[in-house]
């Protein structure tokens, strides 16, 4: 699984970290902009989550 | 509804009119009713209203409207329309203007000249730094609640829901504390009562004497700097130089006013709701993992900010019609919450709903600033008074509304009794 991340639609809402604590990265102002090109299999369903809860539609999730 | 087509009023041709007046439903209910009656029929509609403006009320026109900010403009300074609830000098980013306010920067701004303020207070309020900020509100939580838990009653909007906020973010902003009460009170008390009343006006002079003092605060600063948030703002340097007066007093307004009152609208809405849906609140008891989801629900329920306003700059289409440049426009933040194409069974409170992209702290470039620090606030006010006192019940007479639900909804009183319990502090 990757996730691809449209920086210029990241708001700094950082749902994607509540639900996905494990998976995201934020920067110190509280935007995400880091695609993460492979998440490992025990983290999938925190990735899928953190992307489901974006407001601004930002994360999409890249299925194997 | 009716279609415009004689063009005789300020009416775009072709636009579907509808009248529809915010500042007369003045209670949760009717106001809640009034945008699910107008949603269903009329997602984007014109309504001549407080000077005429589009009202966009889908979740899908609302995201739109607010996302893009190249169209419908936030800055004060764009507003240019004559004529009543026209004037440059009334507020932009409320709806249904009430009164002249001070300028809150930058929420009142577009970019570019915008975004190197935006990204001061994104560095203030990141969650990495709401996170070092907890431990002053866990404090003042506990406080509040020691200071009535012996007495088994207190009005949980004044002690807590208006209170907590008020300190965490007057403390954070260095302003002295035995002001604490009357600037939180100013903002909350503004919020509450129908523009016109004795009452309001009272708050109003209030507000004017806040402003006046975070005038006196941002002076005092620029002249001697010292180690508080209004210092840091009043001195900041956006493209090496210092930033004017005039902006350093709309931050330090833009912290105060979008932080003493917000958290406590949706925060005494969850306190209300518990009481009217005991099954809500022994969930919670029973299964303390879900706050996190019941927060992001109460925040689709009831959402502080019930609208705000923006100004067309350029003709543009949304929702099939063409919005002129220079057309105001009233976007729902409480409407789409509620609408049912976006969240099923949207009436109803689900307490582990997912996904849950509510629109509380609105989407694109202006959504709040304060998210974080409010979810945390809120958070800790919800945990301590379901561990606390966690059989508090409403004295429903002495339950009161705000009468205005334009921009802003909540409760100005809500008296509790409860089991008393045993300081903390």
């Amino acid at each position: 699984m990757k996730v691809i991340v449209q920086a210029n639609r990241c708001q700094g809402h950082a749902r994607c970290l509540a639900e996905g604590p494990d998976v995201y990265v934020l920067d110190d102002l509280g935007y995400n902009s880091t695609n993460i090109d492979h998440v490992p299999p025990h983290l999938e369903d925190q990735a899928r989550r953190g992307a489901l809860a974006c407001p601004e539609l930002a994360l999409t999730i890249i299925e194997d | 509804m009716t279609t415009n087509q004689s063009g005789t009023n300020k009416c775009p041709a072709g636009a579907p009119v509808v009248d529809f007046d915010l500042a007369t439903h003045n209670r949760m209910a009717d106001s809640n009713a009034a945008w699910d009656q107008l949603r269903s029929t009329c997602p984007v509609a014109w309504s001549e209203d407080n000077g005429g403006a589009w009202i966009v009320s889908s979740y899908d026109a609302v995201s739109e409207a607010f996302r893009n900010w190249e169209a419908f403009r936030s800055g004060r300074a764009v507003r240019t329309i004559p004529g009543p609830g026209g004037s440059p000098d009334l507020l932009p980013i409320n709806a249904v203007p009430v009164q002249t306010t001070a300028l809150m920067i930058p929420e009142e701004l577009d970019p570019p000249l915008w975004h190197p303020y935006r990204l001061v207070f994104m560095g203030l309020l990141s969650p990495k730094r709401v996170a070092a900020l907890q431990p002053r509100v866990k404090y003042w939580v506990t406080k509040y609640l020691d200071d009535v838990i012996e007495s088994g009653r207190c009005d949980i909007v004044e002690t807590l829901t208006s209170g907590v906020p008020g300190a965490v973010v007057l403390e954070w902003l260095g302003f002295p504390e035995h002001e604490w009460h009357r600037l939180g009170a100013a903002f909350h008390n503004m919020s509450s009562y129908l523009p016109g009343s004795p009452t309001a006006q009272h708050y109003l002079d209030e507000l004017e004497w806040a402003f006046e003092r975070i005038r006196e605060e941002v002076t005092i600063v620029r002249q001697a700097p010292r180690d508080d948030i209004t210092s840091y703002l009043a001195n900041i340097e956006i493209n090496g130089e210092r930033t004017s007066y005039e902006f350093a007093t709309g931050m330090v307004n833009m912290a105060m006013s979008g932080g003493v009152d917000t958290t406590t609208s949706v925060s005494s809405a969850a306190f209300v709701h518990m009481h009217r849906h005991p099954e809500d609140r022994q969930r919670l008891l029973d299964e303390p993992g879900l706050i996190d989801s019941a927060i992001e629900e109460f925040l689709r329920m009831y959402p502080p900010a019930r609208t705000h306003g923006r100004t067309v700059v350029e003709d543009t289409e949304l929702g099939g019609f063409l919005l002129r440049k220079n057309d105001r426009l009233i976007i729902s933040e409480v409407s789409a919450n509620h609408d049912e194409a976006a969240f099923p069974d949207a009436d109803k409170f689900i307490i582990d709903r997912f996904p849950n992209r509510h629109v509380a702290f609105g989407v694109g470039p202006h959504r709040c600033l304060g998210s974080h620090l409010a979810r945390a606030m809120f958070k800790e006010m919800l945990t301590q008074v379901l561990e606390r006192i966690p059989d508090y019940r409403i004295v429903e007479e002495g339950l009161e509304e705000y009468s205005n639900w334009t921009a802003l909804g909540g409760w100005s009183k809500a008296p509790i009794t409860f089991t008393p319990g045993t300081r903390r502090l």
